[in-house]
């Protein structure tokens, strides 16, 4: 009992010293935040297939295992040998983070298997128990920061949109309740200005990320947009993004004239 | 008389960038070649300074045959913004492809990228070699914004730049508004160097 509340209190401690802000390690977006997401955030990363969701959160990730915090990343939408393949081409992706423990990859659909659920359809007791698990993982590892990717294609495994509405709030007080920060990102059709698939993700969210993309004489030059962050003084400029096998995401003002 | 004009050129320019941050240098076509041979003299002869040289121009690889040391200079790199685009997908150490002329963000953040890797005590100087160049592939106002951007950006990082622009017919008033946001130009003219 007493050691517990030491440890709360020395988290407090950290917390206020660092100014509560859990700081993504990609300068740019870090400066637009002011410093940091505000530890504890949920926070949607929305963006149509190849707008650099998953690339995004995983450099989350990495960054912050580097500066000591651990991390876990839930994928329903690709296997963990495509993931890792995929994140191998870039140098901030360190094999060690991953094998020291320090950043961890689960298959939801493989837990899924092990509890015995259908991977494919949910159930409100399947969904409820898959939300037991995840919060068992967190607890379990002591993870800062965690990442699902995607609650699209998880929701997409509920029948009805009740099921769907249930689901999300349940997760929203499950994720409000672990001391971590959270990005969960959200698959939307292209060039489409929506936040969610099944409208209802943005409200459990305490920040929105918008990765989307403009044209310009025919190529495609990626846009990023913090459209809302609970606890920052954020800015709200589009910037245009950039990924990198060298630096991964990098930021920069979006040229005005382009739009 | 090939050699009067580039030494004439390279002290020009050697002179002008010592005092002004930023210059422009606004050419005949025709002059083009003496320029450029000029420019990677004066960058061969200094190996104490780091220089990034943009060429929205010509490939990396037509650089390099011109002028091979290029390849091997550790105080040049080179930003090549045509190539990929022309499909030319040769790979180079001392070299940065961009996709694509119109990514001028990517270009941008490339370019402050490469001059991170320098040590803040050595002179930077950075080459645009063409801002006409990039008006092909972009609108005007975007190439104005961009320049814009960069000349703000490399000032603040103490960092010199020297921006060709060549003199087209059609084009004189959107070259003229570029040219125009540096801090000192020099034109060059056929009879006159």
């Amino acid at each position: 009992m007493y050691m517990d509340l030491i440890k709360m209190l020395e988290e407090e401690r950290v917390m206020v010293e660092e100014g509560g802000l859990c700081k993504t390690g990609i300068e740019e977006l870090d400066i637009q935040l002011g410093g940091g997401i505000p530890t504890g955030n949920t926070v949607l990363t929305v963006g149509s297939s190849g707008s650099g969701k998953t690339t995004l959160c995983m450099q989350f990730l990495v960054n912050g295992a580097k500066m000591g915090e651990r991390g876990v990343f839930f994928t329903i939408t690709e296997p963990l040998f495509k993931l890792t393949k995929n994140m191998e081409g870039f140098d901030f992706y360190d094999k060690k983070l991953i094998e020291s423990g320090m950043v961890n990859l689960i298959d939801l659909r493989i837990i899924s298997e092990r509890l015995g659920l259908d991977t494919e359809k949910y159930t409100v007791e399947d969904a409820s128990a898959l939300l037991d698990i995840l919060r068992d993982i967190a607890d379990e590892l002591n993870v800062k920061r965690l990442v699902i990717d995607s609650i699209t294609a998880l929701c997409y495994r509920l029948q009805t949109p009740e099921m769907i509405r249930d689901f999300i709030f349940k997760l929203g007080s499950s994720l409000a309740a672990m001391k971590c920060t959270t990005l969960l990102t959200s698959e939307v059709p292209p060039r489409v200005f929506q936040y969610s698939q099944y409208g209802i993700e943005e409200f459990i969210s305490d920040g929105i990320m918008f990765l989307s993309d403009v044209e310009r004489k025919g190529d495609l030059i990626r846009t990023f947009q913090l459209v809302k962050m609970r606890g920052a003084n954020h800015s709200r400029i589009k910037s245009a993004m950039s990924i990198s096998s060298k630096n991964g995401v990098e930021l920069a003002p979006l040229l005005k004239s382009s739009e | 008389m090939a050699n009067v004009l580039i030494d004439g050129l390279k002290e020009r320019i050697s002179n002008a960038i010592k005092m002004n941050q930023s210059i422009g240098i606004l050419l005949p076509i025709n002059n083009y070649s003496e320029l450029i041979q000029a420019l990677f003299e004066r960058i061969h002869s200094d190996s104490e300074d780091a220089w990034v040289y943009v060429t929205v121009t010509k490939p990396y690889e037509n650089l390099v045959r011109q002028f091979p040391y290029i390849a091997t200079d550790k105080n040049i790199k080179i930003i090549d913004c045509i190539s990929r685009a022309a499909g030319i997908s040769k790979p180079a150490t001392n070299c940065v492809f961009i996709e694509s002329p119109s990514m001028l963000e990517k270009l941008g953040l490339e370019i402050i990228n490469l001059f991170k890797e320098v040590d803040p005590e050595v002179n930077k100087y950075l080459i645009m070699d063409s801002l006409s160049n990039l008006i092909i592939y972009n609108d005007p106002d975007l190439v104005t914004e961009f320049f814009y951007q960069m000349i703000n950006k490399t000032r603040a990082k103490d960092i010199h730049i020297i921006s060709l622009a060549l003199e087209e017919e059609g084009m004189d008033r959107h070259i003229n508004r570029l040219v125009y946001l540096n801090d000192k130009i020099l034109k060059v003219r056929d009879s006159f160097i």
